[in-house]
């Protein structure tokens, strides 16, 4: 029994290795993840790094000059920020987005066609942005900001931050305030999340962007190797492989066989993925590595490769049966995207796990066993369920991988040897009932 | 000593009884054909003889014991559905099958590279299978089955898509097994092949034995009712003869059907007593007239 299993699992890692497909998932896979996340932040903080220039259209000219200073200002005090943090850790933020350097220029003339002809301006390019501030809209409360790019969030909350903070300081000053008291009033005070433990929770942002990260490499491996399996038997019925196969192994010893050396391919390309992460993330090679290395602890690797294994060895199993109940690829789509429903699942569940890792629902998910996996894990990274929930949710999922490998066997046994058309329901049950 | 014994072999998948009642015994060293249309239950029952599958009821024994996984690394077993990993190179994949059968990786390799200099294919071992023909891709099958020196092989339509010349190949390879000593099963429904190479058979027809036994006391009890006669001269006396159940002039030769309990030597007589006879031939009946004969009469 295990010699031939440990056989079928051989040839099967020793061919995969082999090939290009692998070759090419391994280095395409975090690229697409690394460029889907870092991408965007490289290109906007291209975009910003020239001076923007701006126009802020005033009634009163002091309250111009106000928000000019701020927007001016604002590049300073990033400045110094990032000094301060450099000084605590040497690794450069390199996208982090940089705060915009603004250019203001100040138009009192707030008559329609004035805005109309600044507008014209941002139309044509020869202007970035206009602050059209006039006292009416003061009193409002609602001062327009004309932009090209009305959807750029970093930019025009810097914007809303520093015409508000702008016209705050104006309010205080009339109130005889000095520029120091203001600054003191206006700085922010940080609120620090810290678990009982004492242990920090580091930026939230980070341990978001990680846990997505590592909830996606989840996901897509194992759905990306639990379709490999069926693949994998799938070819193996319809080039007939099978029948040569069965005059020496059992049905049982072909299926374990195909999930060990399936599963082995995809740790190794795993192990790859983590070992080139450190690598790169100690040099200081992957921009934010350092952040990000923090967010994923040990702890967290290990409970990953933890719960890939585990949701690996229940949906592969599934997509083992799959592959033997159907006759070719048209077959499969549809129950292949039965199978993957629950897995589907904890993605769309992923924010309300975040903004509620203890809810009810959030620990039902986490030892639901076709969900657990992926939610269980997601708990882990962002707060330390309490363990009793650890172990009942990797104790409900070993059960269920049990019971789903003894009744996938007998689907697969009858499966391999029925060609021809698809199996229904009743049949499949009654593949099952078979001695 | 029986290779393989069937004892009242039956398996039904759910309404539909793919073999019923079979038994069978093969001995060491015959050639033994399993034959019968397609849907007759030969794979089925194949399919159990290696415990792919297990009969509902009824006994199988293989080399004189209960069916044991352990006597798989003694079967060879070529599948009617031929099948190979396409993308795996050709001595891969006969060391991986033979290791499967039990062999060490080392034994496997050099029978592999022995098997095909004998099957006149050693320069595609380092191929890709998909890179090879039909027919070649044929003879690495007939390898695999070989490879781990079995004592019993089953071949399951074994000259299907063969060319003329490797199908004469594999026949003089099957020949030389048997000369060792091996046992043999062919499954075929192409009765005119095995009909030269089968000591005894099983004709099965819809999951039930229809007719088995040694062929040519098989051919006995069923033939030589058959004449074909050469003469020149009168033939009418073949007309209301109590001799003559029916026959059929071709010309130059009739072919006669005695009639039941007739003597062919004394129509032989006879006609020599009317003609110049110039050829007399008791005709033995081809298998597939047998089959197509109890097959009828089992119908009817």
């Amino acid at each position: 029994m295990m010699r031939n299993t440990f056989l079928i699992a051989r040839r099967e890692y020793i061919e995969r290795i082999k090939t290009k497909a692998f070759l090419v998932m391994t280095i395409l896979i975090p690229a697409i993840m690394a460029g889907s996340l870092y991408l965007p932040g490289i290109f906007v903080s291209r975009m910003s790094s020239a001076a923007k220039h701006l126009v802020v259209a005033v009634s009163d000219p002091q309250t111009g000059e106000i928000i000019r200073r701020q927007l001016e200002q604002v590049r300073q005090e990033e400045q110094q920020e990032r000094q301060e943090i450099e000084q605590k850790e040497p690794q450069p933020r390199r996208t982090m987005p940089q705060a915009s350097r603004f250019t203001v220029d100040m138009d009192t003339n707030t008559s329609d066609a004035e805005r109309a002809s600044l507008a014209d301006q941002v139309k044509q390019k020869k202007l970035d942005g206009v602050i059209w501030a006039p006292r009416e809209a003061l009193a409002a409360k609602r001062v327009t900001f004309i932009t090209r790019d009305v959807s750029s969030f970093e930019e025009n909350s810097q914007i809303q931050m520093s015409v508000a903070r702008a016209l705050q300081r104006e309010t205080l000053k009339s109130k005889g305030l000095t520029d120091t008291e203001i600054d003191n009033a206006q700085s922010l005070v940080l609120v620090a999340p810290e678990n009982p433990s004492g242990g920090g929770a580091g930026d939230f942002k980070t341990t978001f962007f990680a846990l997505v990260f590592l909830i996606t490499v989840l996901y897509v491996t194992v759905l990306l190797y639990g379709i490999n399996v069926m693949q994998a038997v799938l070819e193996e019925k319809s080039s007939r492989v099978m029948e040569v196969m069965l005059a020496s192994a059992k049905p049982k010893e072909l299926m374990a066989g195909k999930i060990l050396g399936v599963g082995a391919v995809s740790l190794t390309q795993i192990g790859i993925w983590v070992l080139a992460g450190v690598v790169f993330a100690s040099g200081g090679l992957i921009a934010n590595g350092a952040e990000l290395a923090k967010a994923i602890s040990l702890r967290t690797v290990l409970f990953f490769v933890v719960f890939y294994v585990l949701g690996y060895a229940l949906y592969s199993t599934l997509y083992a049966a799959v592959g033997a109940m159907v006759n070719s690829q048209q077959e499969a789509q549809q129950l292949q995207q039965l199978v993957a429903l629950p897995l589907i699942l904890p993605l769309l569940m992923l924010s309300y796990i975040v903004q509620y890792p203890g809810a009810p629902l959030s620990v039902a998910a986490s030892i639901f066993p076709l969900t657990s996996p992926l939610i269980m894990f997601a708990r882990i990274s962002l707060q330390i369920p309490p363990w009793w929930q650890i172990g009942a949710s990797i104790g409900v999922l070993v059960i269920t991988i049990y019971g789903i490998v003894l009744l996938c066997a007998r689907i697969y046994r009858v499966g391999i040897l029925m060609y021809g058309k698809k199996p229904t329901l009743p049949e499949i049950m009654k593949w099952i009932r078979y001695a | 000593m029986y290779t393989i014994e069937l004892d009242k072999v039956r398996k039904a998948y759910g309404q539909f009884v793919a073999v019923n009642d079979l038994s069978f015994k093969i001995e060491q060293g015959a050639v033994f054909g399993l034959l019968g249309p397609n849907g007759a239950g030969k794979t089925s029952t194949i399919r159990m003889m290696i415990g792919i599958t297990a009969p509902d009821t009824g006994e199988i024994r293989l080399f004189g014991q209960p069916f044991h996984r352990q006597h798989l690394n003694n079967i060879g077993y070529l599948p009617e559905e031929r099948g190979l990993y396409k993308k795996m190179k050709v001595l891969d994949q006969l060391i991986f099958l033979g290791e499967l059968h039990g062999l060490t990786a080392a034994i496997a390799r050099q029978k592999a590279i022995d098997w095909c200099k004998k099957m006149e294919i050693s320069e595609k071992l380092q191929s890709k299978v998909e890179e090879l023909s039909k027919g070649m891709q044929q003879k690495i099958q007939f390898i695999a089955a070989l490879l781990h020196d079995p004592d019993f092989i089953i071949m399951d339509e074994p000259f299907f898509g063969l060319d003329p010349v490797n199908a004469t190949l594999l026949k003089d390879v099957l020949l030389e097994l048997k000369k060792q000593g091996k046992t043999i099963l062919f499954s075929t429904h192409r009765m005119d092949q095995v009909e030269k190479l089968c000591d005894s058979i099983c004709l099965i027809n819809k999951g039930v034995p229809v007719l088995q036994g040694n062929l040519k006391q098989l051919k006995s009890q069923f033939g030589k009712n058959n004449v074909q006669i050469g003469y020149e001269g009168d033939g009418s006396f073949l007309e209301h003869n109590a001799l003559v159940g029916s026959f059929n002039n071709y010309g130059n030769y009739v072919e006669v059907q005695l009639a039941p309990g007739a003597d062919s030597q004394q129509l032989l007589r006879m006609v020599a007593e009317r003609s110049r006879v110039n050829r007399f031939e008791l005709m033995e009946p081809s298998l597939e007239e047998i089959f197509i004969e109890v097959v009828g009469k089992n119908d009817a």
